[in-house]
């Protein structure tokens, strides 16, 4: 039972740490904040994403706009979008997954 | 005052007006954010820069159905996602679970010793070993999970984005990042408890 209240605070913590905790449960976290494993959370959690931040990017290739440019040159140009069409068919408020 | 989510969108319009180059134009904003998303997802830089490109393609194809009501920057991530998920599936690929991976990962950390060697700072081999064991974790996360955290710390996406671009409640973003956090930090505690004990 007290391990699920500590993941529970660390899950709180978790959300504070991005500025997304609802008000409701505001005053839980910050309580959870006041306790060493709290604390220890916060810290950790913050540390991992500054070193996901730090680390370098991975670089585009030299020419990938150019080949890029390319590939949509070939391509027959999109349009303007079927709003009549399309909310004739009943998708007005979907977005297209291409995927 | 224009905002970005705005911008985009002029652009958009502008393409599905007929102008090509409006589209070259976002493809130039976004093609290093995408590369940087796609390459924490699939980890050969040249397998990335395909996905990226095909991400393209495919929101240049379906761009006369985007409408606006989300930003375009969070659809365009969706479908760059989605591209790579596709991608590890078509190569056989799996996303690697926690218990495979990092282990070996952790343990392989080569430069160790050589960095001893050659007298190096503890505090810099310290805070090496530290970034390694966090981005080794990270590789070993399962899919839902890195994709969540790496919008989140690295995209600086919101919750509400996030939902968006994974297709899932909030709730779920929220559990998905902590839960990812969760696996990061317990890697990352015996070695902050090592350093700890050699500071004393």
């Amino acid at each position: 039972m007290a391990m699920d209240t500590n993941k529970k605070n660390r899950e709180l913590i978790s959300a504070l740490c991005d500025g997304e905790i609802p008000d409701v449960d505001q005053e839980l976290a910050l309580a959870a904040l006041d306790t060493p494993e709290g604390r220890q959370a916060w810290a950790l959690f913050h540390q991992i994403g500054d070193v996901l931040r730090a680390d370098p990017a991975t670089d585009l290739s030299p020419g990938f706009t150019e080949r890029m440019a390319a590939r949509l040159a070939a391509e027959p140009l999109p349009g303007k979008r079927a709003a009549v069409a399309d909310a004739a068919a009943g998708q007005a408020t979907v977005a297209a997954d291409p995927t | 005052m224009t905002t970005e989510r705005e911008c985009d969108q002029l652009l958009v319009e502008r393409v599905q007006a007929g102008d090509r180059r409006a589209f070259d134009l976002l493809v130039a904003k976004y093609q290093r954010r995408l590369m940087r998303l796609v390459s924490r997802l699939v980890h050969d830089p040249a397998e990335a820069e395909d996905v990226v490109q095909e991400t393209f393609i495919k929101a240049f194809r379906a761009l006369r159905h985007f409408r606006g009501d989300s930003a375009f920057y969070t659809w365009l991530y969706r479908i760059g996602i989605n591209t790579a998920k596709n991608f590890l599936v078509t190569q056989g690929r799996r996303a690697p679970t926690s218990t495979e991976a990092d282990a070996e990962r952790a343990e392989g950390f080569d430069d160790a010793d050589s960095l001893r060697d050659i007298n190096t700072p503890e505090s810099m081999l310290a805070s090496k070993q530290i970034a390694y064991t966090v981005n080794a974790a990270m590789e070993a996360l399962p899919l839902e999970l890195r994709t969540a955290i790496v919008l989140r710390e690295i995209e600086g996406l919101s919750y509400e984005e996030i939902s968006e671009v994974m297709a899932c409640p909030i709730g779920t973003v929220r559990s998905r990042i902590f839960r990812a956090r969760e696996v990061i930090a317990e890697k990352l505690r015996p070695l902050l408890d090592i350093s700890a004990d050699k500071r004393r």
